[in-house]
This record gives structure tokens, sequence and C-alpha cells, in this order.
């Protein structure tokens, strides 16, 4: 890779791989020299069959309607193990506060009654839900599976730049890109430990269990799709079918006396958890978007009523709103009475005129965006904005200064990614996925790394045409409990009576070599031809 | 139809599985060797081999790839598996439809020569090839007398290969199921019936005796029950003895009746020690088989005794 890495450009970003005398770093240090002795032509070929294993798998993504793999980068990001520790603790730290914080704001209000957070703040957002006001899911859980943003500054501090509580998307990303990895690069997983991430379904499923109603001793869980022209519906497919669960869509759902029933060829089925991936305002038309066919008329009354339970629950979206992401730290200490583990980043609330007048001076250098976006829509980053992009924004601050925040513009670390036939860096972050189970909250090792890949980009989403890489933590060298095997299942030795796969009969066909011998002489002799020559 | 013949159509069956059973097998168990990170190789790829039934003085990740997918040299590889299919088939060629024969002798010929970098694709491939031969060989075969003895085999060879797959899961550290599961091909078909859950007892059920799983231990045992019968003569002989292919049927229902009638948490507690009574019955069926329906041992020995 000496040549692939030849021009490799420093930048003021943070390079994940190489610091910036051109040193490796050491997490990558059993990786880089495998990749080293790699050509061009050799990386391309593997990075092309990456592409072809998944265009045969079906893991596509439409890009205006035509279907093209889902871009997996050839080279993986890792993290090292003390990182990682950071993340896991980080991640589950801000999950618990933000669970705090839902299940406060949705009964008592007591950190809005204290002052920790305006009353205004969450009555104004747009995905505060007043039918679920007062409502407890059965085993307290709001957020089964979150999904936090991070980031890495140039400094090498991680920071959290968003959380998504609602239906955060991309974990079959992270299974897929694990075992397509694991074809073409195993040479590099022999020399490095990494921490698998096969098990995710089963943590999702045994906290989508734990969620349902109380008294249902064998719940059936469903995970609940848009239907198949949403984009994301392969990881819909992939959750259910590894977790042996129905896939259903709103029309196959029916909502009786305050129960939720699937249609099937023997009559109706009671459901008692979904796992939906709709949106709120998709989810039930009689409490919501009269228009959508999407939903299930009735599902907000038998949730209301707890005749089944939601995953992730309804009216999350308040926590992921932006103003109050600026909260989180406070919640933290409120709720929680520990420090945050990872930091925010610095982020101004336009709402407060001090801080809109700031920078309103400075739109041309700073991030603005709106709070209840998702999926990097209507960001304007300023120091790539038109003037006449920056005018509309300031026009539309003043009107709606509580729709939007503004955060510096932070250089996201780099990754090396094949393009072309060299490796350039490319703006990369990290959403890790945590599972809820009312109990604890698990953090998957690794996360998805999405890249931004056109050059110098900074806004990195798959919906925008990001790619992928795979994220390897790296594993210490004894196996975590979490790993381990209960000891009463595993016997470990191999009986005495092993028997050896039958073979056939010495004597019989295809196994003879007299005979074989005898076959050929009869040949040779009626050809006296070829006998003599 | 000639013995001759009914034992090649017999061993063509059992190799073609016993190369795709090698190449889930070693698909698994390569991919879980590198996802648990914390597996000790030498132990794991051993334990592997002795249970495929070959020796090996080192045992590697690359001797087990050598000895099991490779060498040529070695029986137990996906390798020799399609050589001993194809020099069976040569030998049946007479009464194996062209478009079978053809099936055979091209995956012989396609074999990769450089698998290094492309050992998952070459067991999918493997696998292919050998599912490739089951439909056109259903497809095209008249389900006669030699049909009969090629499912046979393959139905042994599947119920002795999934018993070795399933003894596998003791000797893994973590959850051993997903794997085993994958290595049946049984890992989304058990989902969706179990609803995603994986106890011991579930998994050990679903694969010894599920019926309607097609690589059940069970579904095998039934199977070759089924071809017994059809093929053995149903009434005594002229020296009005019993056919001896009796005894194997006896073999196979006594094994069925085992698995059957014994409380899953007593199997579960000697799952070897089970797995490998249902290989030495598939060891002695086999040999029972042989001897009654292929050898014609007499004859054999007459031949035999001439030239040695």
């Amino acid at each position: 890779m000496a040549d692939l890495i030849a021009d490799y450009p420093t930048s003021a970003a943070y390079d994940e791989m190489l610091d910036a005398h051109g040193q490796v770093r050491q997490p990558y240090a059993d990786l880089y020299p495998i990749l080293a002795h790699m050509s061009a032509e050799e990386l391309r070929t593997l990075s092309d069959s990456l592409a072809s294993n998944y265009f045969d798998a079906g893991i596509t993504f439409d890009v205006g309607g035509v279907e093209s793999p889902f871009p997996l980068d050839i080279v993986p990001r890792v993290l090292p193990r003390e990182d990682w520790t950071t993340i896991e603790a980080g991640v589950a730290q801000r999950v618990r506060a933000l669970e705090a914080f839902l299940d406060d704001t949705y009964t008592h209000g007591r950190a809005i009654n204290d002052g920790v957070i305006p009353r205004v703040l969450v009555s104004s957002s747009t995905h505060f839900q007043r039918a679920v006001q007062g409502i407890r899911p059965p085993n307290g859980v709001r957020i089964h599976v979150g999904g936090i943003d991070l980031i890495r500054t140039p400094e090498g501090d991680v920071r959290v730049l968003e959380d998504n509580v609602r239906v955060p998307s991309g974990v079959s990303y992270v299974i897929t890109n694990r075992s397509a990895m694991i074809s073409a690069l195993p040479r590099a997983f022999r020399n490095t430990r990494i921490r698998p991430v096969s098990g995710y379904p089963n943590r999702l499923l045994a906290a989508l269990r734990a969620a349902a109603p109380a008294g249902v001793d064998n719940p059936t869980v469903v995970v609940l799709t848009p239907g198949v022209y949403n984009s994301a519906y392969f990881e819909h497919t992939l959750l259910a079918r590894s977790m042996g669960v129905e896939l259903v869509e709103g029309r196959d759902l029916e909502c009786r006396r305050g129960k939720v029933y699937m249609r099937t060829t023997e009559g109706l089925e009671r459901v008692d958890v979904i796992y939906r991936r709709v949106d709120d305002d998709f989810l039930d038309p009689v409490h919501f978007r009269p228009d959508s066919m999407l939903g299930v008329p009735g599902l907000v009354n038998a949730v209301r009523t707890g005749g089944v339970a939601l995953a992730n629950a309804l009216g999350n979206g308040i926590a992921d709103d932006k103003l109050v992401y600026t909260y989180v730290p406070d919640l933290i200490r409120y709720y929680l009475d520990e420090e945050p583990v990872i930091k925010n980043v610095d982020t101004w609330r336009l709402e407060e005129p001090a801080a809109r007048e700031e920078v309103m001076d400075r739109l041309d250098e700073l991030v603005v965006k709106p709070v209840d976006g998702s999926g990097g829509k209507g960001i304007v980053i300023g120091p790539f904005a038109t003037t006449a992009e920056l005018d509309a924004l300031r026009e539309r601050v003043t009107a709606d200064p509580r729709g939007w925040i503004a955060q510096p513009m932070v250089q996201l670390s780099t990754v090396p990614t094949l393009i072309g036939d060299k490796l350039a860096p490319r703006h990369v972050d990290l959403r890790p996925f945590a599972v809820n189970n009312g109990e604890e909250v698990y953090v998957l090792p690794g996360g998805l790394t999405r890249v931004a890949l056109p050059e110098g980009e900074l806004v990195v989403n798959s919906s925008q045409g990001g790619g992928s890489k795979d994220t390897w933590v790296l594993a210490g060298s004894s196996r975590p409990p979490a790993e381990q095997r209960p000891v009463e299942s595993r016997t470990s030795s191999l009986p005495d009576n092993l028997v050896a796969p039958s073979l056939p009969r010495p004597t019989g066909v295809g196994m003879d070599t007299s005979h074989k011998e005898q076959v050929q002489q009869q040949q040779q002799s009626v050809d006296p031809e070829e006998a003599s020559c | 139809m000639l013995s001759r013949i009914a034992e090649s159509l017999f061993w063509i069956g059992r190799y073609i599985e016993r190369a795709e059973a090698t190449a889930r097998f070693l698909d698994v168990h390569l991919r879980l060797l590198v996802e648990d990170p914390w597996t000790s190789e030498p132990d794991a790829c051993g334990d592997l081999l002795s249970l495929m039934g070959v020796q090996s003085d080192e045992p590697s990740r690359d001797e087990l790839i050598r000895l099991l997918s490779d060498d040529p040299a070695s029986p137990a590889s996906i390798v020799s598996c399609w050589r001993y299919a194809r020099d069976n088939a040569r030998r049946a060629r007479e009464v194996i439809p062209s478009e079978v024969w053809e099936v055979i002798n091209t995956t012989w010929h396609q074999v990769p020569v450089d698998r290094r970098d492309r050992r998952i694709s070459f067991f999918e491939w493997a696998r292919g090839r050998s599912a490739l031969f089951s439909g056109t060989a259903r497809g095209s075969m008249v389900h006669d007398d030699g049909w009969q003895f090629l499912i046979m085999g393959r139905h042994l060879e599947q119920a002795d290969m999934t018993s070795r797959l399933v003894a596998a899961s003791t000797l893994v550290e973590t959850n051993p199921w997903p794997a085993v599961l994958r290595g049946c091909g049984a890992h989304d078909a058990f989902l969706r019936m179990y609803r995603g859950v994986q106890a011991d007892r579930e998994v050990a059920e679903f694969l010894l005796l599920d019926q309607r799983f097609p690589r059940s231990i069970m579904y095998g045992l039934d199977g070759v029950e089924r071809s017994l019968e059809m093929i053995t003569p149903a009434r005594h002989t002229a020296a009005g003895r019993r056919h001896e292919a009796h005894d194997a049927l006896q073999l196979i229902g006594k094994m069925r009746a085992e698995l059957t009638y014994t409380p899953m948490p007593e199997i579960l507690e000697q799952l070897n020690e089970r797995m490998a009574d249902v290989q030495s019955t598939c060891d002695a069926a086999t040999k029972i088989i042989s001897s009654s329906f292929f050898s014609v041992d007499d004859l054999t020995a007459w031949t035999t005794e001439g030239t040695r």
C-alpha cells in the first residue's frame, strides 16, 4: 500500500489510521501491514467483490430508482479498547438519561418544575405527543433501541452530535458489513481480535419480549414496516428474519377492543409487541395523519390501554429534538447525578437573543441545523453556502428561532477510503446502537461508521449518498462474560467412540487398483497398434 | 438392476451430500474461528478434524482447510468427494441421464484452482454444485430402484453429517447454535418456526427430530427407511430366510425409536455420545446395505483369491 497512500494528504482533521507525522496509529498496527502488502488492483478486486456480494444478497440502496449495492469500503474503522470503554459508558448513560427525561416529561414533569428545562421547549416540540401523556410502558422502557451519533474532533476527543431515539436505522449494515468483510479479508481477522456483532438480533428480541404487556407469558413480537418501497426495507426484513418474527405492514394488523391482531390464514392472531419502523405521524390514522395508509386504526388506544407494547414508544421525538440535545448534559446531572461521559458539540440555542445575535454575525462560518430534522435534511454549512442561501437562512431563523440551532464547523475525523485506485481521507462519524431491555442498556460493540464519499464533504448520511465501513472494536485477550456460554451447557470433550464417515468397501467400486489395471490391459489388448508403440 | 450400478449410485449420493455438508461445516466453523476471537485455534481445529474422522498431528486452520477441502490426497476433502462421485458416475454412465453426468463432470473439471482468498465463495460454489446435482437428478431420473439407492445414500450421509454438526456444538465456547443451525442450512427455518428462541433444547429438537426439516437426523433416517422398504424384497427368499437388508431396517428403526423416545434432557446430557451412536448406526447400516445388495461377497472373494 506504500504507493496507495504515497500522497495521502494530512489535514486539520484527526485521521484514525495515521497520526500527524504519517505514523500508523496503534489500533491499525495489525491491519496496516496486510493492506500495505496489497497492490491497488488487489484492493480494487476485493472492493468489487464486496459490492457484488452485496448485490447478490440484495443488500442494496435505491438511488433514483436504480438498485445499487450499499457502499461498503474495504478499509475498516478500528476503535481501540479504551475508546470503546468510554463510548460504551457514554452511550448507555445518555440512553438512561433520555429514558428518565421521557418518563418524567410524560408523567410528573419534575425537571420542568425544577427549572432544568423550560416548559415551553417541551410543549412546543413538534414531536410531543399528548396522546401518551401519563402512559407508562409495561416495563418502563421507551427507548428499546437508540442510536447515538458520535464524531471525533481534531483533538481526538469523541463528542455526541445527535441522539436518535425514534426509529434509528442502520444496524442491519453493521451485521452485513461484518459478514462481508470476513469473506473478503479473512487474513485480517486472523491477526486481530475483534468483538463480534452477530448477537444483536438476539439482544433485540430479548428486549422486545421483555417489553410485553404484563401477564403475557410467551409474547408474539412483530416488526412493522411501511412496506417494500421504504429505503430501509432491507433492514426490516433482516431484523424480522434474524429474530424469526413476522414482518407485517399496517394492513396486516387489526385492532379490536384494545388488542392488536394480525390476519393469518388461521384467523386472527394476537400481537403483543410491535417493533415499529413507521414514524409516529403515520402510526394511527385515528390519532395522527388521517390520510396515513401505513398505520393501524386504533393502535394508539391499544397502547394506552396496555393491550400492546410499542417499541420504540410514541412521543420519543421530544428527546432527540436538537434543542433538547443542548440540555442533555444538564439532564444527565439532574436525573443520574453523574457527569456526562461524552460531551456535546458546542451549540448555540437560537431562541436566546444573545446567541442569535452572535450567530447571525457569523453565519458564514457556522453550521445551522433545524431542530427536528433527521437524515441531514435542511442543514446549512456556512462556509460552503452562497450569500443567497445565507440570506434565506437568516430570514427563516428570524421567523422561527425555536426551530434552529447553530454549531461551530467541526472537522470530523477521517479514515483512509478507497477512491478510484488510491486511498484518500474521507470524513466519518459513528452511530453505535443501544438496546434497553429494562434492566441494562447494551451497546453493540462497534456501530455503523458512515463515510462522506465526496472529497471534503462533512455531512455524513446514507440518505445523501454516503458510504459505510465495518467498525472493529478491538477485544482483549480474555472473553468478556457477556460472550461466555453458561458452563453447565458445555461438555467440551469429544467421546472416545467417534466414528469416521463410511467409505466404500475396499474391493468395491472405485477403490480397487488391481481391477483397474486389468481393465486397462483389456483395452490395450484389443488395440494392438497402440500396444506396439 | 446390476449390483455394481446400485453401488455406484449409492456412493454418488453419499459423496455429493458429503461434499455439501463438509462445505457447510467448514464455512461456519472458519467464520466462527474468525468471529469469536477468543477461541484457541489448534484445539478447535483438532476437535473439528476428529469430528470428521480425520487425524492430524499439528491441527491448524490451514490443516483444517487442506484436509477437509483442498487436498486431493485427503479422502475427506471436498475435492476428493467430487472425484469419488465422478469415478462412480463414470461407471454408471449408461444409467445416469446425461445432464446429471454433465453436472458431476463439469463440477470436477471446474474445481477452482486458486482458493486462497476466495475461501468463502468456494464453499458457496461447492454447496451450489451439490444443489444443482440434486435438482437435476430429481427432475431427470426415473424414480426406480436406482433412484432409491441414490437418495438412500444421500439420506444416510445427511443423517450422519447432521449428527457431526450437532456434536460440534459442544466444542464452542459461546452460544453455538447460530453456527450449528447455519451449518445445517437451518438457521432461517428454525428462527421462523421457533420465533427466535434459541435454547439448547429447542435447537436439538429441531435438528434431531423434526420430520419436516430436510436436514434433520430424523428426516434422513426416515428417508433411508423409505428407500430400503421399497427396494428390499418383501417376501422371504426362496430358502425361507429373511432378506438380509431387514437388519438394516431394524437398525435404523431402533435409532429412530431411541431418538424419539429418549427424553430430550437425557440426550442433551450426553449429546456427543448420542451423536456418535447415530454415526455408528449409519455406518453399520451402510455395511449391511453393501453386503446385501452390492457385494455378492463370495464372487468378489473368488476373483480376488486368484489375483492375490
